[in-house]
């Protein structure tokens, strides 16, 4: 397994377990009887559990891919090669339909009466599944080699 | 139109030049070891600037090391 693979995995798996937990404890929150739209201490929590989780997932990508690295020194080196950027390529342009799919549903829920913040997480629930489309495309094209 | 297939004799060529690595031709070539295992595999096809390369490592014709084979003609209706 190339560096780039493994590095398309560790990315997969880090970015859905930690924003699948915040994705959770927002819908939990959201969609709990009762609950107040206009919640700021809520929303304040969110946005501080968020700002928590991508220094979290910064620095377990960083730990991971130096891990990685010191495993296969002379694989992390290697430049990217005309397949990687067509596997690239590929996986962006997957990402970029899902990504936009998700934009306009997101849009669609201003005329169901949700308020900013709902469809703030709209928006960013498309971001992290479009970008789940992506690391999770390089992943199977690197298993069929492209 | 349907795709015709490309393979390729890199496999036995590098046999043939005293067991050459895959990584050792990847590194002549200027790609990944991955790469020459999925062109070996014919898993995927290169760039023609890449199979030039290959080909010119080799010292070979560029069609002694890749061979492409078209896709039978699907059958006409009557």
């Amino acid at each position: 397994m190339s560096f780039r693979e493994k590095s398309a995995w560790i990315s997969f798996v880090v970015i859905l377990v930690a924003f699948g937990f915040y994705f959770a404890a927002v819908t939990r929150h959201l969609l709990r009887p009762g609950a107040p739209h206009h919640d700021a201490a809520g929303h304040i929590g969110f946005f501080a559990l968020f700002a928590l989780l991508v220094i979290a997932v910064v620095v377990l990508e960083v730990a991971l891919h130096i891990l990685v690295a010191i495993r296969s020194p002379s694989d992390a080196h290697a430049p990217v090669d005309e397949r990687d950027r067509l596997i690239n390529l590929k996986a962006a342009r997957i990402a970029f339909y899902v990504l936009m799919i998700g934009a306009f549903l997101s849009i669609g829920t201003m005329h169901l009466g949700a308020t900013a913040v709902f469809m703030g997480n709209c928006v960013f629930f498309a971001i992290w599944i479009a970008e789940l489309s992506r690391l999770g495309s390089q992943v199977v094209l690197y298993r069929r080699s492209a | 139109m349907s795709a015709g297939t490309i393979t390729n004799t890199i496999r036995r060529l590098r046999f043939e030049r005293g067991e050459m690595t895959q990584q050792s031709l990847a590194e002549k070539v200027g790609v990944t070891r991955q790469t020459v295992n999925a062109i070996e595999a014919n898993k995927y096809s290169p760039s023609l600037e890449t199979a030039f390369r290959i080909a010119s490592v080799f010292g070979l014709p560029l069609e002694t090391v890749f061979q492409y084979h078209e896709a039978a003609a699907p059958a006409r209706k009557k």
